[in-house]
């Protein structure tokens, strides 16, 4: 399921805590996704990633990566295709 | 027994709490500091905001760094380097917030930082793993043990839910941990640690640093810890010639070098020019945020000052800035890039009232920018210093730097032609240090005869509105100190002029730069040196004479640390001489194996930010390791506990040698049994006056009395005073037969930020009467809590007993009643009493303004002070994220309730 963290209106404050870029109001990392959400891009929405284990997988088949690193500015993003 | 013959019982009449000191007695009601202004409501909100967060960690730039270090294997080692913090910077996250007039930031949180498995791996794996159990084993993390670090504010002191902590203090998201964990691992035998330890184990001699470590004689390495910093920043390349001149100031120099000798030059434009082009993407991914920010902002102002924003990174990312609010996004934009190439403390931006003015006074001057814009830029200045984390153990983030990270801000001094250096911009400066208090720039008046009434009356006025700066540093000392010392490199009393104050109290060399702006040339000062205070850090002066009493054995442990001194110790130069031979084997080995680790960094992590902005590093197309900046003369070795040594030798002097009350045998039991207390573990509480007598404390009575009532430091008594400067006038030349890195002679460094919590844990009771775990004396010349009876003056004569520009520095924290300074009479009392230290030679005081039981209050109900803010030693905190240990110590400082 997709949280406020997947979400590009997400603005991190902290660990625990962030706030959305659309309506200011406080939210958390872990909240449920809302009508306005779109995804922003991570490695776990990429075609070049696979997952191996808990939190860790690779990139491109060879270097290490992680699912929830933001991928917004990496040149071989390529979003899957349901998304 | 006592060698006296004299029953314990004599002494009957001595209850067990009038052994301790309590300073002066309070006046009836707890009385608050004299109001301050108000921020602006834009800097109120972004501090609220502040007040909010939590210290988060990310593992975005690491794993980058990383993972371009690896595609890179057998690159040239500083091309290599380049290309990862590059591509570090270009993937960082950008954060913006609402209402921000400056932006970026270290990493992806409003309080972000990062670890650099590249510096130092093993800390943050978990316990049991065996990277930690081997830094534990070699005494690394010794000193992590015995720190305590603030349960409130923005510490993340405990794991819950999704967030692991992280050395007591920082959050990391769970889905980060696993990553976290594979990077450091790659690093493993390839950082700095790992490969300054494979070489320094070869010093002869070894095994004894690692038991020094292990008792916490010294208190860290600073090779792989906090490589830069306590130094000043210089920002002017940047400001005049842009990114785009840079890069072509550095292509210019590949056209000169590209096959000469010296190749070394060669790689360094390069790899300057590709950190660069990282640098330009980051600030490029902040413009392009902002002006996403904008295209889906509802609201007028904001959305146009997000455009506005874009606008200012975007012009910043190639050219020099055009007025004043560009100069300052410049010189922050890199003042946070030198952070994220390593671990710093003590990243100081010197004076930017002088660097800023020309931008700032043409502004003004064509109506570009008023006063009240100015304080709200200046304003948000504060709020973006005070977001900087620095990721590092518990012992160094806690024990020594108490989650500060020492952004000292001068003001004052004089100019190139030695005229006051003042400003109106500086006293905006001050104005906003009143009106936003935060830790993060802390101040400092670099004061000077020829500084003008009004401007140091308002330097006045910010002391006493409470938040501990500006601190008060004597700029003809400091100068003095700087000829002396980089005079054989060619500093001349023009270029002195120049210096500021790095990290928390550091003098650091600078530079008259020529800035030209619409054809008028305007000498700006930045720091010309790389860091300043590195080397052998902290050394414990009461361990090492816990050492000498027991003939080398750290009691605490039963560890032997040094082979016997061979002393019967039956004359008090029998003592001096044994202390003098173990500090001294000390400042060796740690010399040596310090200069191996930072051989280490500069080979595997050489700096390119901050070496691109240090003249003359492009001038001679090197590094700063490689001594490319004007000045080098940067090691030094630092002390902790003065004064609670000084007071140990008179007590032992005085009672063992001269009166021949009690034996040394007499002290060696006393001290094994804590004058018959519980330790202040036992107790909680880390300060002398809280302690708690054992049932069998009636033994040690007399010797414990005796011991309290030998003559103690800060009361102008010779007796003392002369040991003092005994220890100063050796410590100060001993100091230069010790060689550098860089084959300079090194000199002696007196400040204790927060060390003297955590080496004071360690340490037995100590002969002046302090109690096991209880914590040292602060600052250098500080008198020890309660002790200095005879007001600020004799103090002041105590403390200048020796002369200052010895050293680079010298330390003395006084707490002020509210009450004592209050209203215009009470400033120019205040100024006085200031300008009575200066004159006569003392380097530096800083204040508390406050009522020591509202610091009870605030340690016992946390969450009504969470905007407290207090004077440590060097830097301004707040009070709920400092650790018990520092706490209870600025408890327990005597309070002065009349000048």
């Amino acid at each position: 399921m997709n949280t406020c963290a997947d979400c590009k209106f997400y603005l991190p404050v902290d660990v625990f805590k962030g706030m959305c870029k659309l309506s200011k109001q406080d939210i958390l990392p872990d909240d449920s996704f809302c009508d306005k959400a779109e995804k922003i891009a991570k490695c776990k929405f990429c075609t070049k990633y696979t997952a191996e284990k808990d939190f860790l997988g690779k990139c491109m088949s060879t270097t290490l990566a992680y699912p929830d690193m933001n991928a917004a500015s990496c040149a071989d993003f390529e979003w899957i295709s349901q998304n | 027994m006592s060698n006296t013959g004299k029953n314990p019982a004599d002494f009957k009449d001595c209850p067990a709490e009038s052994i301790n000191y309590y300073g002066n007695k309070p006046s009836q009601q707890v009385e608050d500091r004299e109001k301050g202004r108000k921020p602006t409501p834009r800097a109120n909100k972004a501090r609220e905001l502040y007040f909010s967060a939590k210290s988060s960690t990310s593992m975005e730039f690491p794993y980058w760094y990383t993972r371009r270090w690896e595609e890179l294997d057998g690159e040239i080692p500083v091309i290599r380097r380049a290309e990862s913090l590059k591509a570090g910077f270009e993937h960082l996250t950008p954060v913006i917030y609402p209402g921000e007039l400056l932006s970026m930031g270290k990493a992806s949180y409003l309080r972000s930082s990062y670890p650099m498995p590249w510096l130092s791996e093993a800390f943050f794996m978990a316990s049991e793993d065996k990277l930690y159990q081997e830094a534990l084993e070699s005494g690394k993390l010794t000193a992590d043990t015995f720190t305590t670090v603030g349960k409130g504010g923005g510490n993340v002191t405990k794991s819950a839910g999704k967030v692991i902590s992280i050395a007591g203090k920082f959050g990391l998201r769970l889905e980060e941990m696993p990553v976290m964990l594979e990077v450091a691992k790659k690093w493993k035998d390839r950082s700095v640690d790992d490969i300054g330890h494979k070489y320094e184990q070869m010093v002869p001699g070894y095994k004894e640093k690692e038991a020094i470590m292990r008792s916490v004689i010294c208190m860290f390495d600073s090779g792989y810890t906090l490589p830069q910093g306590r130094e000043v920043m210089n920002y002017y390349y940047p400001l005049q010639y842009g990114i785009d001149g840079i890069i072509r100031i550095c292509e210019e120099g590949i056209n000169e070098v590209a096959g000469y000798p010296e190749m070394d030059r060669l790689y360094f434009y390069k790899a300057v020019i590709i950190m660069l082009r990282g640098i330009k993407s980051w600030i490029r991914n902040y413009a392009e945020e902002a002006r996403f920010l904008a295209s889906v902002e509802k609201e007028e102002q904001q959305k146009a000052e997000y455009l506005e924003m874009a606008g200012i990174l975007d012009h910043i990312s190639s050219d020099p800035p055009r007025n004043f609010h560009e100069a300052l996004q410049m010189l922050w934009t890199f003042h946070v890039a030198v952070l994220n190439e390593d671990a710093i403390s003590g990243l100081s931006p010197g004076r930017v009232g002088q660097v800023l003015f020309p931008f700032w006074k043409r502004d003004m001057d064509k109506g570009i920018i008023d006063r009240a814009k100015t304080i709200e830029l200046l304003e948000c200045m504060r709020i973006k210093f005070t977001e900087i984390d620095c990721f590092a153990s518990m012992g160094v983030v806690g024990g020594v730097l108490s989650g500060n990270t020492f952004n000292n801000l001068a003001l004052g001094g004089l100019t190139k032609d030695g005229i006051s250096a003042a400003n109106e911009l500086e006293m905006l400066i001050l104005e906003t240090g009143i009106s936003c208090e935060t830790p993060q720039p802390t101040l400092s008046v670099l004061y000077d005869e020829k500084l003008p009434e009004e401007f140091l009356l308002k330097g006045i006025e910010c002391t006493k509105a409470g938040a501990g700066y500006p601190a008060w540093v004597n700029n003809q000392v400091a100068m003095e100190f700087l000829l002396n010392n980089y005079g054989h490199e060619g500093m001349q009393l023009e270029e002195a002029r120049a210096w500021a104050i790095g990290g928390c109290l550091e003098s650091s060399p600078g530079s008259w730069m020529p800035l030209n702006l619409d054809g008028e040339i305007y000498w700006i000062p930045g720091g010309s040196a790389p860091a300043t205070s590195v080397g052998v850090h902290f050394i414990s002066l009461p361990k090492v004479l816990e050492t000498v009493i027991f003939d080398g054995v750290d009691m605490r442990t039963g560890e032997r640390i040094f082979p016997s001194h061979g002393y019967k110790l039956e004359t008090y130069d029998e003592l001096w001489q044994g202390f003098r031979d173990y500090f001294s084997r000390a400042v060796h080995v740690l010399t040596l194996t310090n200069n191996i680790q930072h051989d280490a960094w500069r080979k595997i992590s050489p700096s390119l930010v901050n070496s691109m902005l240090k003249p003359d590093c492009l001038e001679k197309g090197r590094d700063l390791g490689q001594m490319g900046a004007r000045f080098n003369t940067t090691f030094n070795i630092e002390s902790c506990g003065n004064t609670t040594l000084v007071n140990s030798l008179a007590s032992m002097k005085k009672n063992i040698y001269d009166d021949k009350n009690f034996s040394l045998e007499d002290y060696r039991k006393a001290i094994l049994d804590n004058f018959g207390y519980h330790t202040a573990q036992e107790t909680g509480s880390y300060s002398l006056v809280d302690q708690k007598p054992a049932e069998h404390f009636t033994e040690y009575r007399k010797i414990h009395r005796q011991s309290l009532d030998a003559p103690k430091f800060g009361n102008d008594d010779l007796y003392v005073d002369a040991i003092f400067k005994q220890w100063e006038d050796w410590f100060c030349e001993m100091t230069h037969n010790y060689r550098s890195l860089y084959d300079q002679p090194m000199y002696a460094c007196q400040i204790s930020v927060s060390t003297h919590g955590p080496m004071g844990a360690v340490t037995l009771a100590s002969p002046d009467g302090r109690l096991s775990g209880t914590t040292f004396s602060d600052g250098s010349v500080s008198a020890y809590p309660g002790t200095d009876k005879h007001g600020p003056y004799a103090l002041f004569n105590s403390a200048t007993c020796w002369n200052h520009s010895q050293s680079q520095n010298s330390q003395l924290n006084m707490k002020i009643h509210p009450s004592v300074v209050r209203g215009r009479e009470g400033s120019r009392k205040f100024l006085e009493l200031i300008r009575s230290y200066m004159r006569k030679g003392g380097f530096h005081v800083q204040f508390n303004i406050v009522d020591s039981r509202m610091l009870k209050e605030a340690q016992a109900d946390p969450d009504k002070f969470r905007s407290l803010l207090v004077r440590v030693a060097g830097f301004t905190q707040y009070w709920v994220e400092l650790g018990k240990q520092i706490q209870d110590e600025v408890i327990a400082r005597t309070e002065y309730e009349e000048l």
